[in-house]
C-alpha cells in the first residue's frame, strides 16, 4: 500500500474530478462531498509521505515507473525527494483549504470543483514527476483549468466595470487591450495568464527537446538524463536560458511577472490561493528539478542572472503592492515580490540559502493562502476590493481580522512562523554571495510590513461605510477549518521546524553538492560519468549529523 | 511494364474490400430507387453496414498479414494502406451518422447522398493503394469526383453553389497540374511505378514534374498555397461534407505523399525537404493568423485545418521512419478531434441555424455536454495535454528534431500558443459569455454516438497511446530504411561536446 502513496496522491483528486462529472448540480451536499472527500484522500496520503519520507536515507522515494510509450522512451516516472516532498503536502492542504473556501460557490458549483481537483492534480503532479516529458504534461494540464476558472467564476477590476458600457464590450476581446493596466477584465486576466504561460512553457518544452535530442539517449527520464547526458558550451548555454525562462516566468521573476497580478485578481479566492500557493512554485520547482539536476555546470555559470533579477521582482513588487488600492493587487504583487527571496535563495547556490528557498516555497503557501481566502471572505461580503472604500470591518468580523493579522505575520516572518524560518535561511546563506542582495531583500522585508499594515488597517480598522454593516464573520466551523488548517500548519512548522528541515536538506544537499563541488569536464575527460552524479563530499548518515555539516 | 491480365482468385483477395464496397455500394443505390417507402435513416445504416463489414476485412487482412500488389504494381495493400483505409472508413462512418439530420435540409436526391459519401469513400480507399502515377491520377480523380457534387449539394444554397463552383474549377485545374507533372515525370524516367524510380537523377524536367504533382496534392491536403479554396469550400459546404472534406481527402493525400516523397524521391530528399518546410511554415503561420479573425466556426476550422496540414508537414519534412509514424498517429488523434467537433457543430446547427462563432454564447448553460465535448475537442487540435492531440504534436515535434530541424519546430511551437488564442475564443464564447438565449439545446442520437466516438478517441489515445503508437509504427514499416543521422548514433555515446 504505502509505495502506492503517490499515485493515491496524484489520482485521488482526478477521480474526484471524474466522478463529479455524473453527479448533477443540484444534489448540493453530494457534490461537496466528492470534492472534499477526495481531496480529504489526498491530504491524509500526504501527510503520510511527508511523514514516511526517511529524510537520512534521502534521495528519490516512493518511486512509481509505469511505461508509457517505447518509441518515444516515456514512462510514468513519479518519485519524491526533499524538495517535492513539502511541495505536495503543501498542494494537498491548500486543495483540502480551497474546496472549504469556495463552498458557497452557487455558480455551476460541480464544475468548479471539477476545474479545481484537475488544477490541483495537475500540479501535485508536477511536484512528483521524474520524467520531463510528465513534468511539461502536468504543468501544461495545469493552465487550462486556470483559464475557466479565471473566466467562469472570477470577477472584474474596479475600474473596468466602471468602464464597461456597450462600447467596452467591443474592446473588451480585442488583442489590442493587452497593455492596458488595471482595467482589466476577467477575460482579459485569463486570455493573459493563458497565453503567456503557454508561450513561456512551450520554450521550456524547446528547452527540453533539445535535452532530449542532444542527450542522445532517447529518454525523458530525469535520473538517467542526469547521470548520463552532459552539456556544455553554448548549446548547454541555450538550453539553460531556455528552460529557466520558460519555467521563470509562471515563478514569476520580474520582467515576465505581469500576468500574475492580473490573474490573482481576476481568480476566485480559491483559485488564487492555489495559483499564489503553489501554481507559481511550478516555476521553481521544475528550474531544481531540470536546469540543476540536468545542467548542474552551467547552473553554477548562470544562476547569477536570478541573483540580478530578484532585486527587480523583491523592490518592483513590493513597490506596487504598496500603492496597489485592490486587496487581491496587494497579495499578488506581495507573492510577486516574496518569489524573489526564493529566487535568491536558489542563485546563492548554498545549502543552506537553497533549503531556505524550499522552505520559504512552503511557508508561503500557507501565508498567502490565509490571505487571499481571506480577500476572498471580505470581497463576498462587501463585493469590493477597493481598499478605500472598506474599513471598520473588524466590529463585523473579528475571527477573520484576527486571522488577518496572523496572515500578515506570517507573510512578514514573524517569529513563530515557518516564514521567519525560511527568510531566516535564505538570508544568512546568501550573504556570503550576494550581500547586496541580502540588504534589499531585508528592506523588502520592511516594505513587505508596510503594504501588509497598510491593507490591513484600510480593511479592518478606523470608520466603517454603513453599506457593510450587513457583513458577517466565519463563524461555521466549514469556513473556519481553511483558515485554522493554514495557521496551524504555518505556526506549528514555525516552532517544530525539524522534520521540515532535515526532509528538505536530505533533498538539497546532494543537489547542491552536485553543483558546487563537480569537476567540469573539460579538465577531466576520461571521468566515468556515473562517478559524476553521486556527490563528492560524503552524505552524513544521520540527522545529527546534517546539522554539523558547515556549509562549504 | 508488364499487364499480367489473368487474375487468380488469391490476387483479387487483395482487391477485396474494395470490390465489396462496390458491389454494396450498388446495391444501395439499387435499394434507393426499387423501394419507394425506403426511409434515408435505413439506407444510412444501411451504408453503415457495408462499411463496418469492409472495416472488419481490413482487420483481418491487418492481423493476418495478407498484403501485395497487383495489376503490375499499380495497385499495392500494404499495412500502410490498411492503415489509411481504416481511417478513411472511420471517418465515413461517422460523416453518415453526421449526416442522417441533416439530410433532410436536402429537397432532393437524399438516398444519392450516401451512395456518393460511399462513393467518395471508395474513391480514397484506391488512392491509398496507388503504386503509380497513372494509378495515382485516376484514383485520385475518382475521389475528388464525389465531392463536387456533396459540396453542391444544397441546390437552393448560392453559398453551396459558389462552394462548388469553386471547388470544381481549382480541382479541375489542379488534375491539369498533376497530369502534366506526369507527363514530366514520365517523359524523363520512363518509369510510372513509385519504387522503380527511386534512383532517378534529379534533372530539371524530372524537379518540375514532381513540383507539379506536389502542386496537385498540396491541393489536396490544403497546403499553403494551394489552400485557397478550402475556407470558402468549408463555409458553404453542407457541415457534414465539410466535415469529411476536412479529413478524408487529406488522410488520402498524405498515403500518397508519403509513398511519393519517401519511396520515389528518396534520393532528392534535400531538395524537397526545403519545399517541404517552406510549405509547412507557411500553412502554420497562416491558417493561425488568419483564424483568429474568424467569426464563423466552420471557416474557423477551416483555418485551423490549413495549419493542422503544416504540422502534419513537419512529420514529412523529417522524412524518417519515425516522421511517417508521426504522421500517421497524429492523423488518427486528427480524426476523432475534428469529427467530434463538427458533430457538435452540427448539433448546435440544427438547434440554432447558424454557424456564427457568437451563437456559441453561454453554451455550457444551455447544454453542458456539448460545451465539455467542443472544449475537449479544440483544446485536442490546439494540443493542451492528456489530450489526443497533444501526443500527436510532440511525436511529430521529436521526429523533427532527432533530424534538427530546429527553426520548424520552433515555428511549430509557436503556433500553438497562436492557435490557443482562437480557440480559447470560442472556449470563451462557450463557458464564460451569458448566453443570449437560455432554451436548452437537444442532441439527436447519430449525433451523440458521434460525439461519443470523439471523446472516447481524443482521451484514450491521449491518456494510453501506447497501442496506437504501435500500430502506427507497425504500419509503417516499409519505411525502416530511412535511417536518419541521429539513429545512427548508438544511445551508450553520452558525453556531447556543443
Amino acid at each position: 500500500m504505502a509505495e502506492y502513496t503517490l499515485l493515491i496522491i496524484l489520482f485521488a483528486p482526478f477521480a474526484g474530478a471524474l466522478a463529479l462529472i455524473f453527479v448533477s448540480n443540484r444534489q448540493v451536499s453530494l457534490v461537496r462531498g466528492i470534492a472534499a472527500g477526495s481531496a480529504f484522500v489526498s491530504l491524509i496520503a500526504s501527510v503520510y509521505l511527508f511523514y514516511a519520507y526517511d529524510a537520512v536515507k534521502g534521495g528519490f522515494q516512493f518511486i512509481q515507473r509505469i511505461e508509457w510509450s517505447r518509441q518515444l522512451g516515456i514512462s510514468l516516472h513519479l518519485g519524491v525527494d526533499g524538495i517535492g516532498t513539502p511541495l505536495v503536502l503543501a498542494s494537498a492542504i491548500l486543495l483540502f483549504a480551497g474546496i472549504f473556501v469556495s463552498w458557497h460557490i452557487k455558480d455551476r458549483m460541480k464544475e468548479f470543483y471539477i476545474w479545481i481537483l484537475i488544477l490541483a492534480a495537475a500540479t501535485i503532479g508536477v511536484f512528483m514527476s521524474l520524467d520531463l516529458f510528465f513534468l511539461y504534461f502536468f504543468y501544461e494540464m495545469s493552465v487550462i483549468p486556470m483559464y475557466l476558472l479565471l473566466g467562469m467564476w472570477g470577477s472584474h477590476t474596479k475600474k473596468y466595470l466602471e468602464m464597461t458600457d456597450t462600447e467596452g464590450l467591443k474592446q473588451r476581446d480585442s488583442v489590442g487591450f493587452i497593455f492596458n493596466f488595471g482595467a482589466n477584465s476577467k477575460e482579459y486576466a485569463a486570455m493573459k495568464l493563458v497565453l503567456f504561460l503557454s508561450a513561456f512553457a512551450v520554450a521550456a518544452l524547446m528547452g527540453i527537446l533539445l535535452i532530449y535530442k542532444f542527450s542522445g539517449l532517447n529518454t525523458f527520464d530525469i535520473l538517467i538524463l542526469r547521470e548520463q547526458a552532459h552539456f556544455s558550451g553554448p548549446l548547454a548555454t541555450l538550453i539553460w536560458l531556455l528552460i529557466f525562462f520558460g519555467f521563470a516566468s509562471i515563478a514569476p521573476i520580474w520582467p515576465l511577472h505581469s500576468w500574475s497580478p492580473v490573474g490573482h485578481a481576476a481568480a476566485p479566492a480559491a483559485t488564487s490561493m492555489l495559483h499564489a500557493g503553489v501554481l507559481m512554485k511550478l516555476g521553481h520547482f521544475s528550474i531544481i528539478r531540470v536546469a540543476f539536476e540536468i545542467l548542474p555546470e552551467t547552473t553554477r555559470e548562470l544562476m547569477p542572472i536570478a541573483a540580478v533579477l530578484c532585486i527587480f521582482s523583491i523592490i518592483y513588487g513590493g513597490l506596487v503592492a504598496y500603492y496597489a488600492k485592490d486587496t487581491k493587487y496587494v497579495i499578488g504583487y506581495s507573492s510577486s515580490s516574496h518569489m524573489g527571496y526564493v529566487f535568491l535563495g536558489m542563485a546563492a547556490l548554498d545549502y543552506i540559502s537553497l533549503s531556505g528557498a524550499v522552505i520559504y516555497m512552503f511557508a508561503h503557501a500557507m501565508a498567502t493562502g490565509m490571505l487571499f481566502a481571506m480577500a476572498g471572505w471580505v470581497y463576498d461580503q462587501t463585493h469590493t476590493r477597493d481598499i478605500p472604500s472598506l474599513g471598520g470591518l473588524s466590529n463585523r468580523m473579528p475571527f477573520i481580522s484576527a486571522a488577518f493579522v496572523i496572515g500578515c505575520m506570517a507573510s512578514i516572518g514573524m517569529p513563530g512562523t515557518v516564514n521567519f524560518i525560511a527568510e531566516v535561511m535564505i538570508i544568512v546563506g546568501s550573504w556570503n554571495k550576494y550581500p547586496f542582495q541580502v540588504i534589499v531583500a531585508v528592506l523588502g522585508i520592511v516594505l513587505t510590513m508596510a503594504y501588509l499594515f497598510k491593507m490591513m488597517r484600510g480593511l479592518f480598522y478606523g470608520s466603517m461605510a454603513e453599506k457593510y454593516s450587513h457583513s458577517h464573520d466565519a463563524v461555521t466551523v466549514i469556513d473556519r477549518l481553511p483558515l485554522l488548517i493554514m495557521i496551524t500548519v504555518s505556526i506549528s512548522f514555525g516552532i517544530f521546524p525539524g522534520h521540515l528541515y532535515s526532509v528538505v536538506r536530505s533533498g538539497v544537499d546532494p543537489l547542491i553538492a552536485r553543483i558546487t563541488k563537480v569537476v567540469p569536464v573539460a579538465e577531466h575527460p576520461t571521468m566515468n560519468i556515473p562517478h559524476a552524479a553521486s556527490p563528492i563530499v560524503p552524505l552524513p548518515a544521520s540527522r545529527e549529523a546534517i546539522a554539523k555539516v558547515t556549509p562549504r | 511494364m508488364t499487364f499480367s491480365l489473368t487474375l487468380s482468385v488469391s490476387d483479387l483477395l487483395l482487391l477485396l474490400p474494395e470490390l465489396f464496397l462496390t458491389a454494396w455500394l450498388c446495391a444501395v443505390l439499387i435499394v434507393d430507387f426499387s423501394f419507394k417507402r425506403i426511409v434515408q435513416e435505413q439506407l444510412a445504416y444501411l451504408s453503415i453496414l457495408g462499411l463496418v463489414i469492409t472495416l472488419a476485412c481490413l482487420a483481418w487482412f491487418d492481423v493476418t498479414g495478407i498484403t501485395g500488389t497487383l495489376f503490375g504494381k499499380m495497385f499495392v495493400l500494404d499495412r500502410l494502406a490498411i492503415f489509411f483505409k481504416v481511417i478513411i472508413l472511420l471517418a465515413t462512418i461517422l460523416v453518415i451518422l453526421l449526416s442522417i439530420d441533416y439530410v433532410h435540409r436536402f429537397s432532393f436526391f437524399r438516398g444519392e447522398y450516401y451512395f456518393l459519401v460511399v462513393m467518395s469513400a471508395l474513391g480514397m480507399m484506391f488512392m491509398t493503394s496507388a503504386n503509380d502515377l497513372l494509378s495515382l491520377f485516376v484514383t485520385l480523380e475518382f475521389a475528388t469526383f464525389g465531392f463536387y457534387v456533396l459540396v453542391s449539394y444544397l441546390r437552393d444554397d448560392m453559398a453551396s453553389n459558389e462552394a462548388g463552383l469553386k471547388f470544381f474549377i481549382l480541382g479541375v485545374f489542379a488534375a491539369g497540374l498533376l497530369a502534366y507533372g506526369i507527363s514530366l515525370v514520365y517523359g524523363e524516367t520512363g518509369k510510372l511505378v513509385f519504387s522503380e524510380m527511386s534512383g532517378a537523377a534529379p534533372t530539371t524536367g524530372l524537379v518540375i514534374g514532381f513540383l507539379l504533382i506536389f502542386a496537385a496534392l498540396g491541393f489536396k491536403i490544403g497546403a499553403v498555397p494551394f489552400h485557397s479554396w478550402i475556407p470558402d469550400t468549408y463555409h458553404g459546404a453542407p457541415t457534414p461534407v465539410t466535415a469529411f472534406l476536412s479529413i478524408a481527402p487529406k488522410v488520402a493525400a498524405f498515403a500518397i505523399l508519403l509513398r511519393l516523397f519517401l519511396v520515389a524521391l528518396s534520393t532528392f530528399k534535400p531538395i524537397w525537404a526545403l519545399l517541404i518546410v517552406a510549405a509547412s511554415i507557411l500553412s502554420m503561420t497562416y491558417g493561425n493568423i488568419v483564424a483568429i479573425a474568424q467569426r464563423n466556426i466552420k471557416r474557423l476550422l477551416a483555418y485551423s485545418g490549413i495549419a493542422q496540414v503544416g504540422n502534419v508537414l513537419i512529420g514529412l519534412a523529417a522524412g524518417t521512419k519515425m516522421g511517417t509514424d508521426s504522421i500517421l498517429f497524429y492523423l488518427l488523434t486528427y480524426l476523432f478531434a475534428n469529427l467530434g467537433a463538427f458533430a457538435v457543430i452540427m448539433a448546435i446547427s440544427n438547434a440554432v441555424g447558424s454557424d456564427e462563432i457568437d451563437d456559441y454564447s453561454g453554451l455550457n448553460r444551455r447544454s453542458p455536454f456539448l460545451a465539455f465535448a467542443m472544449l475537449i475537442f479544440l483544446l485536442s487540435l490546439a494540443g493542451v495535454p492528456p489530450l489526443a492531440g497533444f501526443i500527436g504534436k510532440l511525436y511529430i515535434f521529436v521526429a523533427a528534431i532527432k533530424e534538427g530541424l530546429y527553426i520548424l519546430i520552433t515555428v511549430g511551437l509557436i503556433n500553438i500558443v497562436v492557435s490557443m488564442y482562437y480557440y480559447l475564443i470560442v472556449v470563451k464564447k462557450m463557458y464564460i459569455s451569458e448566453p443570449l438565449d437560455s432554451s436548452p439545446i437537444k442532441t439527436t442520437g447519430p449525433l451523440r454516438a458521434v460525439i461519443y466516438v470523439g471523446l472516447a478517441g481524443t482521451l484514450v489515445i491521449g491518456i494510453y497511446p501506447q497501442p496506437f503508437l504501435d500500430w502506427a509504427v507497425a504500419a509503417t514499416l516499409m519505411f525502416s530504411n530511412l535511417v536518419g543521422p541521429a539513429a545512427s548514433i548508438p544511445p551508450s555515446v553520452t558525453p556531447f561536446g556543443g
